[in-house]
């Protein structure tokens, strides 16, 4: 099972949900992805895409500090289906 | 369709400030508002006559595109909303694919909570030949500034950070910018107030109470005070320094010609400043009664009151302002009827309701303890701090 990162740090919407989806599609069930996002907004929009997106769950959000001091809001994806 | 997005020519857009006076004259237009539903539930356009809206998450359009689209009303005119523009735009791109034309709210709530919309106060023929007073809304947020201009000078009330606005606006007046006021030190946006002074090197005021470290260069103007604003012969106005401690402990009012009184947060068309921002309802609370009771109760029944916030377009006139003559608001304010400082520290209390977190972050920015920058600035007077509070209480536990 594959487990992979994407930095979207600095990019905001509806950039991130739209990479996260385009790696999402390239990975097979039980494949997890970890992305990290400096957008606050993300937070809420990672959990409302799960929900229309019927192959990937929302395993984990926490929030970080990156090697920067910026405040960071990292998403756990696993493909499901 | 995704990556492509970053390369699409520009959709067409229309701003913040061409779209409100429409809605406000109730135009047929229908906003699809294209935001998570927590963002959509939390934060609202808020517009004189109610206007129609279409919700599908952007996030949606990226699924589901056909079946996004089809939610979208057919034959309207269209614009698209999201927190920051970037989203809109690339349902503005997907509906122009789908032969659905609409335009894309520029800046989305960003744009509309920095937006700054100057209204002219009415005065007397007499007043007018002497000076005039601008009521300056932000309308996202609810916040209220002011210039006051005579003769070739100006002074600027509660500004907000967006300092250029001021200054373009205050040339085009054909005057100058001579002083600037904090009527308190803020907790729920970011004064304008300090790098006004910093940039154009003018008087500064604010004042924190003793309980607070105020680390601004101010000029320090005391209670009773008279300013004279003028710089043309025989054209001048008085602005008189009225300590009005309760709200915070430095809270000061201006009373502009003896008649318009620009009250900051100590009394409000609909109700009166909360007292508890600062931890100390008690204290606060019965400061803010003596205020009412000594300071305010001095004032002429004429006197216009017009303060720094308002809760809803109800408590704005016909005439675009937000003000309230104050013997109107002795008759009809609940807090300025209260006899006793005990009953009135009560209601109060029994008011309080636990502030975002980001206003302990925005005091000690405004008392110049702590910098930022302008994204962390925009998180914090976006309510960004609401989100991200209710963000760490909503965040997805771990699941194994």
């Amino acid at each position: 099972m594959a487990f992979k990162k994407l930095d979207v740090r600095g990019l905001k919407c509806p950039i991130p949900i739209v990479k996260a989806k385009k790696e999402i599609d390239q990975l097979t069930a039980g494949d997890q992805l970890e992305v990290t996002a400096t957008d606050p907004g993300s937070v809420t929009d990672f959990q409302g895409w799960v929900k229309t997106n019927k192959h990937t769950v929302l395993k984990e959000q926490r929030e970080a500090k990156d090697d920067t001091g910026r405040d960071v809001y990292i998403h756990l994806l696993e493909r499901i289906k | 369709m995704a990556e492509a997005h970053q390369d699409v020519p520009a959709v067409p857009t229309v701003e913040v400030a061409e779209l409100l006076p429409k809605l406000d004259g109730g135009e047929k237009i229908l906003i699809l508002d294209v935001r998570n539903d927590d963002e959509f539930a939390e934060w609202k356009l808020e517009t004189r006559k109610p206007f129609e809206t279409t919700h599908v998450p952007y996030f949606d359009f990226i699924e589901d595109a056909e079946g996004s689209i089809a939610k979208v009303p057919k034959g309207r005119d269209v614009v698209v909303l999201c927190a920051q523009g970037g989203s809109s735009e690339m349902v503005v791109d997907m509906l122009g694919e789908a032969g659905i034309p609409s335009r894309n709210i520029k800046g989305g709530m960003v744009a509309y909570g920095d937006f700054l919309d100057p209204v002219k106060v009415p005065l007397t023929a007499e007043e007018q030949a002497r000076f005039e007073i601008w009521q300056i809304n932000r309308r996202g947020k609810g916040c209220l500034g002011y210039v006051v201009r005579s003769g070739l000078e100006a002074v600027v009330v509660d500004p907000a950070r967006h300092i250029g606005w001021y200054e373009a606006f205050v040339g085009k007046l054909g005057a100058r910018i001579v002083r600037v006021l904090d009527t308190h030190v803020h907790a729920d946006h970011v004064s304008g107030g300090p790098a006004l002074r910093r940039k154009i090197g003018v008087p500064y005021f604010v004042a924190s109470g003793e309980e607070f470290e105020l680390k601004q260069d101010v000029t320090p103007l005391a209670d009773g005070e008279e300013l004279r604003l003028g710089g043309t012969p025989g054209v001048s106005i008085e602005v008189r320094i009225l300590k009005t401690p309760g709200h915070t402990p430095g809270s000061t009012s201006y009373l502009v010609g003896g008649k318009y009184l620009l009250s900051g947060d100590t009394i409000f068309v609909a109700s009166v400043g909360r007292p508890d921002l600062g931890g100390h309802v008690v204290e606060w609370g019965q400061a803010l009664f003596k205020t009412l009771k000594e300071r305010i109760a001095t004032l002429p029944d004429d006197v216009v009151v017009l303060p720094a916030h308002y809760a809803s377009l109800e408590e704005m006139r016909a005439d675009g302002v937000v003000a309230g003559r104050l013997g109107d608001l002795r008759r009809n304010v609940p807090e300025m009827q209260i006899a006793t400082a005990e009953e009135f520290v009560e209601a109060v209390k029994a008011a309080v309701k636990t502030p975002p977190a980001a206003y302990t972050s925005m005091i000690k920015y405004n008392l110049g303890l702590l910098t930022a920058d302008d994204e962390k600035i925009g998180e914090w007077e976006l309510g960004k701090n609401q989100c991200a509070a209710s963000a760490k209480k909503r965040m997805a536990i771990p699941t194994e």
